[in-house]
C-alpha cells in the first residue's frame, strides 16, 4: 500500500510531460485525499513554484477549470473515485493570464488488491488548436451541409460525421456499417462505399438515395480522394457528401427542355408554315381584290358611257321610229345592266363594297334573289324560300345582305354533294334580355333569316372555328375561308348576330339575326320615279372627271336636265374654276379616284373656298378614299357607276333640294 | 406525459454515464478475475430514445442479427436491461472469455452459458452500481439470452409499456487484443425514468453541491 500511495517524483512527472508533450500532470492520492502536480500544471493553474510536488488539497484540481465545465468534471472525477477506471474528458482551463485553453485530460484509477481505487493519475494536454479546428470543421459541415466520411478498405464500418448521417437520414453516429450506408442508395445506383475491395478511380459521383428517416428521394454528390497505401493494394477513401437535389432537378429540367427543343422547333415551324400559308391565301385574296377592283373601276366608267348613251339614244327615239331599233336598244341596255351586276358581284367578292345601310324588306329581297340562287346552286339541290309578307323590315346594306345569303346558300350546296334540299326562311323574332344566348345580342326585335341544309354537318370542334377568318373545310383553292367570317362581320357590323347549329350527318342551320328597322316601309328605289326631276340654269353644277367620255356623258345629261354645268378634268382645274365663279356653285360632282388630286382632297379644298358646298362622289371603285370601316363617311353622298340618267337626275335634285 | 418531458439534461447524462462507467469498470474487474487477463470496459456516451427509434438505431448500426442478455430490475425505478452484441461479436466474446482454446463446436455449445454469465456480471455490476450510487436498492431477475433483430428486442416485447423509453449506452470492450462493441439498453416507462432523473439530480447535488 505504501508504494501505491507514494507521490510520483517531480522528475518522473517532468519526464512524462516531456514525452507526452503534456501541459500538466497530476497525481491524486485518494487514500490521503491529496493532490500532487508538476511544474507545468502549477504554471497552468497559476500555482507558485514551491507548491510543485507538494501535497495540495484535492479541490485544487477544479480551481482553474472553467465554471461551465466544472460540474461535469466533478461528476467524472467522482466516478473515478467511486470505481470507474478511465478518465477522458475535454474541458476549459482559465490560465492565470486570463486566456482560456481547451485541455484534454486523460487519466486512470489505480486499484488495490481489493479492487478499491487508491490513486488517480493523469495528464492534461492543450487541445485548443484542435478544438478550434474541430469547431471550424463542424460549422463548415453544418452551415455548408457537407458530411465527411473516411473508409479504410477491408473494414466493415465507416467513420462519419454527424452531418453525413443527417444527409442520409441516419441516426447520428461516429461509425456506421458500410451496408447501412449503402442501404440508402436507390436500386440501380452504384454503391456509396465500394464493397468489392477494388479502389475506385475517383470519388466524384452523384447518387440517388432514399433518406432513411423520411423516405425522401434525394440526390447526393460524393467528392474526395482515394489514398493508396504506400505498400500493398490497400486504400483509404477520404471524402465528403452533400445534397445536390435542387441543382440536379434543375439540370434535369434543362435537359428535358433541350430534348424537347427539336420537337418544339418542329412545332414552331409547322405553325409558321400554316401562318405563311394563311398569309399567302390572304395576299392572294388581296391581289384578286385589287385586280377586280381595278377592273371594276374602268369597267364601270365604260358601262356609264354605254348605258348613258343607250339611255340618250332611247330618249331621242320617237314613236315613228323603227320598233326594231327600240328593241335593239332595250337588249343593249339589258346587256349593260347585266354587266353592271357582274361588276357589282366582283366587288362584293373582293370585299370592296362600302356598307350603305338602308331599310330593307327581306321577303322582297329574297324573292329578288331567287333567280340568282337558282343559277348559282346546282340542279341537284332543291331551293325553297319561305318568307311571309308580315316579316318586319330591317336596316342593312342590301348588297351585302344578298352577298351573305348567297354565301350561306353556297356553303349549304357544298355540304350536299349528293344533293338535297336547301331552305331559306325569314321570321320575326323578339329576343328578351334573359334569353340572349351569346351574351352579345341586345334585347329587342329581330328578323331571323335561316339557311337550312341537309348536308354532312359539322362536329363541335369544327363548329368552334367556323367563324375564324381563313378557316375552311373545303379543299385549298376551293373556298376562301372568308365566307362565314364575312357573314359574321357583316352581321356584327349591322348590329345583329349569326348563330350556327349543326349535327353531323343531319345538316346545318345558320341563323342570321338582323335588327328590326324603325321605318316600316322600304326606302324608295332610286329608279322608282318615272319622270326625272329637272334643274334650272340658275343652278350651277361643277363636274370633275378624268375620263373624258364619262365626263362628256355626265355633262351632257345634266345640261339636258336644264342645269348650268361647268367641267374640269382634274382637281386643280376645278378649283381654279370655282374661284372664278361669281355665283356660288350648287353642287360639286367629282370622281373619287383621280390622278394628282383625289376626290376627297378636292372636296376638302373646295369646301374651304365655298363652305357648305354640296358634294356628290361618283365612283366605280371607291377604295378607302371616302370610306371608314367599310361604311361611308357621314354626310357623304356616293353615286355608284354606272349610273343612268334617272338615278343621276334624282340624286342631284335630292341633294340640291336638301342643302 | 410525453417523452420530451423526461429528456435528461447534459449534466444528468454525464452523471448517468459516469455511474454506468463505474459499473462496467467493476464488471471489467470481475471479468479479469474470471479469465485472468486484462479486460477494459468503457461507456463513452448515452442517449435517451423511444423504443421504435432504439430499434432503428441499432439496426442502422448492426446489419447482422443480435444477441442480447436480458435482466429485469425493479425498485424505485423498474425496467429491463439488455446487453446487446452483434451475433458475430458474441462468439468472439465467448472465445475471448474462454481463452480461445476451445474448438468451434465447443464455442457454439458454450456460447449460451458464457453469454449469460458475462451478461450477468456486466448488467449486475451496472445495476448494482446505479442502486449504490443513487442510494436506493434494486432487485434483479436471472439473466436470459435472446436472439433477433432490433425490432424484436425493442418492440415485440409485450411487457414493455408502449410509450417506453430506452436509455441507450454504447459500450466498448477490449479483451485479449480483441475489440468488441456492444450496447446496454435500459427499457423504462416514463414514471421510472422520471424517478431516475430525480435520483440523478440528487446525486449531482451531492457531488457538485460542495463548491458549485
Amino acid at each position: 500500500m505504501a508504494d501505491d500511495t507514494q507521490a510520483i517524483s517531480a522528475d518522473q512527472l517532468r519526464a512524462a510531460m516531456a514525452a507526452a508533450g503534456a501541459s500538466g500532470a497530476w497525481d491524486w492520492n485518494i487514500v490521503r485525499d491529496e493532490l500532487t502536480v508538476d511544474a507545468r500544471f502549477a504554471e497552468l493553474y497559476g500555482l507558485s513554484e514551491e507548491l510543485v510536488g507538494k501535497p495540495l488539497p484535492t479541490t485544487t484540481f477544479f480551481r482553474a477549470i472553467h465554471p461551465d465545465d466544472r460540474a461535469r468534471i466533478r461528476i467524472a472525477v467522482a466516478g473515478l473515485l467511486a470505481g470507474a477506471e478511465l478518465f477522458s474528458k475535454e474541458f476549459r482551463v482559465v490560465a492565470p493570464h486570463g486566456s482560456t485553453l481547451w485541455m484534454h485530460g486523460r487519466g486512470q484509477s489505480h486499484l488495490n488488491d481489493q479492487d478499491e481505487p487508491v490513486r488517480f493519475t493523469g495528464l492534461m494536454v492543450d487541445v485548443t488548436d484542435r478544438k478550434r479546428t474541430e469547431e471550424r470543421l463542424r460549422v463548415a459541415q453544418s452551415a455548408g451541409g457537407v458530411g465527411t466520411f473516411e473508409y479504410q478498405d477491408g473494414f466493415a464500418t465507416v467513420s462519419v460525421s454527424g452531418e453525413f448521417c443527417r444527409l442520409l437520414g441516419l441516426h447520428p453516429a461516429e461509425r456506421l456499417p458500410v451496408r447501412t450506408i449503402n442501404a440508402v442508395v436507390c436500386d440501380g445506383e452504384e454503391l456509396l462505399i465500394p464493397e468489392d475491395g477494388k479502389a475506385p478511380v475517383s470519388l466524384d459521383r452523384e447518387f440517388r438515395v432514399r433518406r432513411s428517416d423520411d423516405e425522401a428521394e434525394r440526390w447526393i454528390a460524393r467528392r474526395g480522394e482515394v489514398i493508396r497505401d504506400v505498400e500493398g493494394s490497400g486504400y483509404r477513401l477520404l471524402g465528403v457528401i452533400y445534397d445536390v437535389t435542387l441543382s440536379k432537378l434543375q439540370e434535369m429540367r434543362l435537359r428535358e427542355l433541350n430534348d424537347t427543343l427539336e420537337q418544339r422547333v418542329a412545332q414552331e415551324i409547322e405553325e409558321r408554315l400554316r401562318t405563311e400559308e394563311t398569309l399567302r391565301q390572304a395576299q392572294k385574296m388581296e391581289a384578286v381584290g385589287q385586280l377586280t377592283g381595278g377592273i371594276a373601276h374602268d369597267f364601270n366608267n365604260l358601262l356609264t358611257i354605254i348605258t348613258g348613251s343607250i339611255d340618250m339614244a332611247s330618249r331621242r327615239l320617237d314613236s315613228s321610229a323603227d320598233p326594231r331599233v327600240g328593241r335593239a336598244l332595250e337588249h343593249a341596255m339589258r346587256g349593260a345592266e347585266r354587266a353592271a351586276a357582274l361588276t357589282q358581284r366582283l366587288l362584293a367578292f373582293s370585299r370592296r363594297q362600302p356598307l350603305d345601310p338602308r331599310t330593307v324588306d327581306v321577303p322582297r329581297l329574297l324573292a329578288g334573289m331567287s333567280d340568282l340562287l337558282t343559277r348559282t346552286i346546282t340542279e341537284a339541290v332543291a331551293i325553297a324560300i319561305d318568307a311571309p309578307d308580315d316579316v318586319w323590315t330591317i336596316e342593312a346594306d342590301r348588297h351585302q345582305l344578298e352577298n351573305a345569303i348567297l354565301n350561306l346558300a353556297v356553303n349549304g350546296r357544298d355540304a350536299m354533294p349528293q344533293g338535297g334540299s336547301l331552305t331559306i326562311t325569314a321570321r320575326n323574332r323578339s329576343v328578351r334580355a334573359d334569353e340572349r344566348s351569346d351574351g352579345q345580342l341586345v334585347a329587342g326585335d329581330y328578323v331571323a333569316i335561316e339557311v337550312i341544309d341537309e348536308g354532312v354537318g359539322m362536329d363541335v370542334e369544327t363548329l368552334g372555328k367556323v367563324f375564324d377568318p381563313f378557316f375552311t373545310t373545303k379543299e385549298v383553292g376551293k373556298g376562301t375561308g372568308l365566307g362565314l367570317s364575312m357573314v359574321y362581320g357583316f352581321a356584327k357590323q349591322s348590329g345583329g348576330s349569326v348563330l350556327i347549329k349543326s349535327t353531323p350527318g343531319v345538316g346545318t342551320t345558320v341563323t342570321l339575326l338582323l335588327a328590326r328597322s324603325i321605318q316600316d316601309t322600304e326606302a324608295p328605289m332610286d329608279t322608282a320615279r318615272d319622270d326625272e326631276p329637272s334643274g334650272s340654269a340658275s343652278e350651277t353644277i361643277l363636274v370633275v372627271e378624268d375620263d373624258d367620255d364619262v365626263r362628256a356623258y355626265t355633262v351632257g345629261t345634266l345640261r339636258e336636265l336644264g342645269y348650268r354645268v361647268m367641267e374640269a378634268h382634274d382637281g386643280p382645274t376645278a378649283l381654279a374654276l370655282l374661284e372664278k365663279q361669281e355665283q356660288p356653285v350648287k353642287l360639286l360632282i367629282t370622281d373619287v379616284v383621280m390622278p394628282q388630286m383625289s376626290g376627297s382632297e378636292l372636296a376638302a379644298a373646295a369646301r374651304e373656298r365655298q363652305p357648305g358646298l354640296n358634294i356628290l362622289y361618283t365612283s366605280g371603285y371607291p377604295r378607302d378614299a371616302i370610306m371608314r370601316d367599310g361604311r361611308l363617311d357621314h354626310g357623304v353622298d356616293l353615286l355608284p357607276k354606272p349610273f343612268t340618267l334617272r338615278t343621276l337626275a334624282s340624286r342631284v335634285r335630292e341633294i340640291i333640294d336638301r342643302g | 406525459m410525453t417523452a420530451d418531458q423526461v429528456t435528461l439534461s447534459e449534466l444528468e447524462r454525464d452523471a448517468l454515464t459516469e455511474i454506468v462507467n463505474i459499473g462496467v469498470s467493476r464488471a471489467a474487474s470481475s471479468l479479469r478475475k474470471m479469465i485472468g487477463d486484462q479486460v477494459l470496459l468503457s461507456v463513452p456516451s448515452i442517449e435517451v430514445v423511444n423504443q421504435r427509434r432504439a430499434a432503428r438505431l441499432i439496426s442502422e448500426r448492426e446489419v447482422v442479427d443480435l444477441v442480447a442478455v436480458r435482466q429485469d430490475f425493479s425498485g424505485p425505478f423498474s425496467g429491463r436491461a439488455l446487453l446487446i452484441f452483434p451475433e458475430t461479436n458474441s462468439l468472439e466474446l465467448v472465445r475471448a472469455v474462454t481463452g480461445g482454446e476451445l474448438s468451434a463446436e465447443e464455442v457454439v455449445e458454450m456460447e449460451q452459458e458464457a453469454l449469460a454469465e458475462t451478461g450477468n456480471v456486466i448488467l449486475n455490476s451496472c445495476l448494482a452500481t446505479m442502486a449504490n450510487m443513487l442510494k436506493r436498492s434494486l432487485s434483479m431477475t436471472i439473466p436470459e439470452v435472446l436472439r433477433g433483430n432490433g425490432a424484436l428486442l425493442f418492440e415485440v416485447d409485450e411487457e414493455a409499456a408502449a410509450d417506453g423509453l430506452v436509455l441507450f449506452l454504447y459500450i466498448d470492450f477490449a479483451v485479449r487484443q480483441r475489440d468488441i462493441r456492444g450496447y446496454i439498453a435500459m427499457l423504462m416507462d416514463i414514471p421510472s425514468l422520471s424517478t431516475l432523473k430525480e435520483l440523478l439530480d440528487e446525486f449531482i447535488a451531492r457531488i457538485v453541491g460542495e463548491d458549485g
